[in-house]
């Protein structure tokens, strides 16, 4: 698992295999500015996280470009949104080749006034036959005021592909919620214990010493940099 | 000793008032059971003891241990020793069952006063549970109810209670969805946690559960209110006429 920057411009070598994480907790002044090109050559196998903590305001430009055959790309998009915060996320996956597959799943979970927008692009290329793809955004809202809009756009001109794509947006199961008061559970604990399933089906795919790191990180305040020095 | 008493209770759903007056008295040691045909307030009245935020009480008091029942939150109800066992088990993707069970046990302990088990304790605590209603182990490194069958639902609806040691539970309709050997040994934990201190309520359709869990009396729910009490002979006698003899003699 290797960290990246903010500005990130890298190309994955024939049959190379990366795990990257872009982990916005730092809030600097104004909303954070990410920009990540990653460009794939065959059977390159990437794995790329973006995570935006509590507190952070960030606009995230992703361009994944699969342009040989054979490559695998999973992208994980998740964002803890509270007050005000506006976390945007405009990912792109480009099947430019032959036999491409590419897994994207992007969870939000906001409070306050927040505001949260995934914009997911997928092109399926002509050439790019026996393309697998999937696309999937989870949201969920803590509160009357928070705000998400989720727009897939799927762009396929190869016939033999395989694509899908699902957007859900909702509040924490109430059901739930009863059944674990109803095991003497508080409200405040329940809540939590949902949010953290929710977000843990991302987090558990990150290695453990760095999922504990995340963990910490995206639940509480995030650190202030400025006031910070 | 009282564990439970409702008075003349009236409560509701959206607008709509289901029980009419119910009163029942509950005392340690006693096992219950409630019959009566589908939308005669059987879950109402469940989910009005349990504190389910949709139901509405509109008059009558309910005392469990000496407390205002009803005045208390959901969770609060559950650590003085309320448990239900759900007739449809909640699924919760994401948490496992070592941490919902944990969760769950430690708040109790924490109302009682009582220190937080260590992880080890508390591994002991289910191991024995769970053996107790011969539930599978692979089952409690899951997350809650998730991918379970019907029959190991409600098993895990009673390895909870287990768990849990209520005075008082409810089983609501514990008997569906189970074929005939997962009745009998979601029956067989039932009778194991009986003791002279605490009581259940076993809310059923049909007389068959009342085979397994021989109830001390039996309550006949109609439109809202117990039209009639017996012994577990008026269970048999129920399942003999129908509940059109209930309609004609309660009418």
């Amino acid at each position: 698992m290797e960290r990246i920057g903010q500005k990130t411009d890298l190309t994955l070598s024939r049959g190379e295999t990366r795990e990257l994480l872009l982990l916005e907790d730092t809030i600097g002044n104004g909303a954070l500015n990410s920009v990540i090109n990653i460009r794939q050559l065959e059977r390159s196998d990437l794995t790329l996280f973006v995570i935006t903590a509590k507190g952070v305001s960030a606009t995230n430009n992703i361009r994944i470009i699969q342009e040989e055959p054979y490559c695998r790309t999973t992208l994980y998009v998740l964002a803890v949104g509270e007050s005000c915060q506006e976390v945007v996320n405009n990912t792109l996956i480009e099947h430019q080749s032959t036999d491409g597959w590419s897994h994207e799943l992007a969870k939000y979970v906001l409070d306050g006034t927040s505001s949260g927008t995934f914009f997911g692009e997928l092109k399926v290329a002509p050439d790019a036959q026996r393309t697998e793809s999937s696309q999937t955004n989870r949201n969920v809202l803590l509160s009357n005021d928070a705000r998400v809009q989720t727009k897939p756009q799927l762009e396929i001109y190869a016939d033999d592909v395989k694509c899908s794509h699902g957007a859900t947006t909702g509040q924490l199961d109430e059901q739930a919620m009863f059944y674990m008061r109803q095991r003497g559970i508080g409200i405040e604990q329940a809540r939590s214990m949902l949010i953290e399933a929710f977000l843990e089906e991302i987090i558990g795919k990150l290695p453990e010493s760095v999922a504990e790191e995340v963990r910490q990180k995206i639940y509480n305040q995030a650190v202030n940099a400025t006031t910070e020095i | 000793m009282s564990l439970l008493s409702i008075k003349d209770l009236h409560a509701g759903i959206g607008g709509k008032e289901i029980l009419h007056g119910v009163n029942l008295e509950i005392n340690a040691g006693e096992v219950h059971a409630l019959m009566g045909p589908n939308g005669a307030g059987k879950s109402t009245l469940s989910s009005v003891l349990t504190g389910h935020p949709q139901y509405y009480v509109i008059s009558g008091s309910v005392e469990f241990c000496g407390k205002d029942l009803l005045s208390l939150p959901a969770e609060e109800r559950a650590r003085e020793g309320l448990f239900m066992s759900f007739q449809y088990p909640v699924e919760i993707p994401g948490v496992s069952m070592v941490n919902f069970m944990r969760a769950a046990v430690n708040a109790k302990r924490e109302h009682l006063g009582e220190p937080a088990l260590s992880a080890s304790e508390f591994l002991k605590l289910m191991r024995s549970k769970r053996e107790l209603v011969e539930m599978r182990s692979d089952l409690t490194s899951r997350s809650v109810n998730e991918g379970f069958s019907g029959g190991e639902k409600k098993r895990n609806e009673i390895f909870q209670m287990a768990m849990l040691e209520p005075r008082l539970s409810i089983l609501d309709e514990t008997d569906s969805g189970l074929d005939i050997d997962a009745l009998r040994i979601v029956a067989d934990g039932v009778n194991r946690l009986r003791t002279p201190d605490n009581a259940s309520i076993v809310i059923t359709h049909y007389q068959r559960l009342l085979d397994y869990i021989v109830p001390d009396f039996v309550h006949v729910l109609y439109e809202g209110r117990i039209v009639m009490t017996g012994d577990k002979s008026l269970a048999l006698e129920l399942e003999e006429k129908g509940y059109d003899w209930i309609a004609q003699t309660a009418g």
